[in-house]
């Protein structure tokens, strides 16, 4: 499903390169260079997305989200950024954006950022909390995870990675994403201390069943689907 | 030179003012009362005389000379003076000074009364009369007139020769700092010129110039060692990204010949990979900067220290496992919030434990703590690894200072410089201590009750 993406951002390299995969992706995307141009274009509204360079010429990235933010309009907004440090990440998020993504990036980092505030915006309230992916159902109340039949103990950490995956099911999901959002750190740890929680995590959903559920994407990340 | 003038003028009026304050004392307590009297009375006395002579003439002089109003004050004397300067009628002569001249006014000088031989200090007005004619009143001075005369011109001469003498020693005074101060001046220009290693002679005057002196030479010293220090960490941050660099191209070189698709996308991951990991060494290059300079105190949240330990011993407790070590978590000390950089601080906890895997794993257990002692927040791994003697810890804290032992195994040497600047960011320290065996790496904060 198409959505429609303001991409504000002065350097031709990175906008040409985001232009073209994202509407490779089906997504239609407007591409202006300057931030007083880009407030313009935002303040109407009318985008699912707007991926927002830090430094811009006329009117930096903190500033138009901040105009945005005090005009309520809540377009989700992904900050890019060459500023990389923790420091610089919080006052990103702080400053009132959704995702922050530090330069140079992947493709599939920034499409699967864009598709987690696709699906945040998306989520509506439902009779039904349950969250059910093939044959496995989680009951974010209760914290209680099943597949088939069969219960499955997860301790609380276990149990919020695996929240955050089904939440974005059939989505890719990437290790500094989970470390942000699971785990709520900014820093870029060393050692694949992520990569070893979610084969921990695999273990406990696939023992005794012969359908794979969590998935590696190469070079991305990973995927829970049926 | 003209700050070595204006030394000079300011040090001669300082002279001035401090002489002119003294004589100002000296006057005020010399100072007769009864000065001004006398010349009062012996100017109101002319003034009537010369009333009474207008009015009745000679003889209505004489009998005021004869008879005085008042018999108490047998000190009155009066005198009528023709314009040659003889004394017609009156009780007393005036001696003058050689060479003075007569005039209307007040003036204190020598007389001899009628009868006396002896001459007396005395306060005279001579007051103009028609024709030529004088009238002369005079009153006996106590003793001292002429003395408090003497010493008020000496006091004037003194006042003269006092700023002289000022004006001399400010002059000298400006010469010997002027030359004090050149000698700084010209080392400073020479330096400011790009020659670093010029120091200032250091003379053992025991003074001001000396301590001067010092510190400036000291401080030299250390903008010399910062710059020594920062040339070796540009030549071996440049030396360091060598490798990863000269490893990518090679991976790149490799990719262009590549024959079959499965080699290429192995390429490629490693190609992906040494970036990562150059883009890991810039940015916590960057870390270090911006912890350095502070730049974080305004994201300090307060939260548990604790929590935070605990935390990050679970998310490392699986790595532990795969490497067959086991990762445990120790607290002691009351539970209270700490008010700190909460990411960094977990940044600085995960490089440690990550050092504990990486240079001490080999099955032994990993102990991270959080202990409140007293006023010092303790939050740190401990390990059962080979340690660090105790002679290498500051090399091991330093930027790129890895020990050689470690060489072999990548990573820019860099994480414990950043756990270090973010001791600092919080006022504490990274304290490094034997662990007996192994190694205990901590940062110890000091809480704040603000």
């Amino acid at each position: 499903m198409g959505r429609k993406i303001l991409l504000v951002e002065d350097d031709r390299e990175t906008a040409g390169y985001l232009v073209r995969g994202l509407t490779q992706e089906g997504h239609s995307v407007e591409h202006v260079t300057d931030g007083q141009e880009g407030l313009f274009r935002a303040s109407g509204g009318t985008f699912d997305l707007i991926i927002l360079d830090r430094m811009l010429p006329v009117l930096d990235g903190l500033a138009v989200l901040r105009a945005l933010r005090a005009a309520n309009i809540a377009t989700p907004v992904l900050i890019l950024s060459a500023l990389a440090t923790v420091g610089d990440r919080i006052d990103g998020l702080d400053g009132g954006s959704d995702d922050y993504l530090v330069k140079p990036f992947s493709f599939a980092e920034l499409l699967a950022r864009a598709n987690a505030l696709f699906r945040r915006s998306d989520a509506r309230p439902s009779a039904d909390p349950k969250i059910t992916v093939a044959d496995m159902e989680i009951d974010p109340l209760a914290r209680v995870v099943r597949r088939g039949d069969k219960k499955i103990d997860l301790k609380p950490r276990e149990y919020l990675l695996l929240e955050y995956f089904a939440r974005n099911a059939g989505k890719v999901v990437t290790r500094t994403m989970l470390l942000e959002q699971v785990w709520d750190y900014h820093f870029d740890p060393g050692t694949n201390v992520i990569d070893v929680h979610v084969s921990r995590l695999r273990r406990k959903l696939e023992e005794g069943f012969d359908r794979p559920l969590l998935h590696t994407v190469r070079g991305a990340g990973y995927m829970l689907s049926g | 030179m003209r700050t070595s003038v204006r030394i000079a003028f300011l040090a001669g009026l300082l002279a001035l003012a401090a002489n002119l304050a003294i004589i100002g004392f000296i006057h005020l307590q010399t100072y007769d009362q009864s000065e001004s009297t006398l010349r009062r009375q012996v100017t109101q006395q002319a003034h009537v005389l010369a009333y009474i002579y207008r009015s009745g003439g000679l003889p209505a002089l004489q009998s005021a000379i004869d008879e005085p109003v008042d018999p108490e004050d047998p000190e009155v004397a009066a005198a009528l003076i023709d314009p040659s300067g003889r004394v017609v009628y009156g009780n007393f002569v005036y001696l003058p000074a050689p060479g003075e001249t007569f005039g209307e006014g007040y003036r204190s000088g020598l007389v001899r009364l009628q009868d006396e031989t002896a001459a007396h200090e005395a306060g005279v007005y001579f007051q103009r009369l028609p024709r030529g004619r004088w009238i002369a009143s005079a009153r006996i001075a106590g003793e001292g007139l002429a003395l408090r005369e003497t010493l008020e011109r000496s006091l004037l001469v003194g006042v003269a020769l006092s700023l002289l003498l000022g004006i001399a020693c400010g002059v000298l005074v400006a010469r010997y700092v002027g030359l004090r101060v050149r000698s700084i001046s010209e080392v400073a220009a020479r330096i400011g010129g790009g020659d670093m290693d010029q120091r200032i002679p250091v003379r053992q005057s025991g003074d001001a110039f000396e301590t001067l002196a010092r510190q400036i030479n000291a401080m030299l010293d250390r903008i010399g060692r910062l710059m020594d220090e920062l040339r070796m960490l540009t030549d071996t941050l440049a030396h360091d990204l060598r490798s990863p660099v000269g490893r990518l191209r090679s991976a790149a070189d490799a990719a262009l010949v590549a024959t079959s698709r499965e080699e290429l996308d192995q390429l490629f991951g490693k190609i992906i990979q040494e970036s990562d990991s150059l883009m890991r060494i810039l940015t916590t290059i960057l870390e270090i900067g911006r912890t350095e300079s502070f730049a974080g105190r305004n994201q300090f949240t307060s939260f548990d220290a604790a929590d935070l330990g605990a935390e990050l011993a679970e998310m490392y407790e699986p790595l532990g496992e795969e490497d067959g070590a086991s990762v445990k978590f120790e607290k002691s000390g009351m539970d209270f919030d700490f008010r700190g950089h909460r990411q960094l601080l977990a940044q600085a906890l995960s490089n440690l434990i990550e050092n504990a895997f990486n240079y001490a794993a080999l099955g032994g257990p990993i102990t991270v703590f959080v202990k409140r002692n007293r006023d010092r927040l303790q939050m740190g791994v401990a390990d059962r690894g080979p340690g660090i003697p105790a002679d290498q810890r500051e090399q091991a804290c330093s930027r790129f200072g890895r020990l050689d032992s470690s060489r072999s195994r990548g990573g820019a040497g860099l994480g414990l410089t950043l756990v270090r600047s973010i001791a600092h960011l919080h006022n504490g320290e990274l304290v490094l201590d034997d662990a007996g065996p192994g190694l205990i790496a901590m940062l110890d904060l000091p809480v704040r009750h603000d």
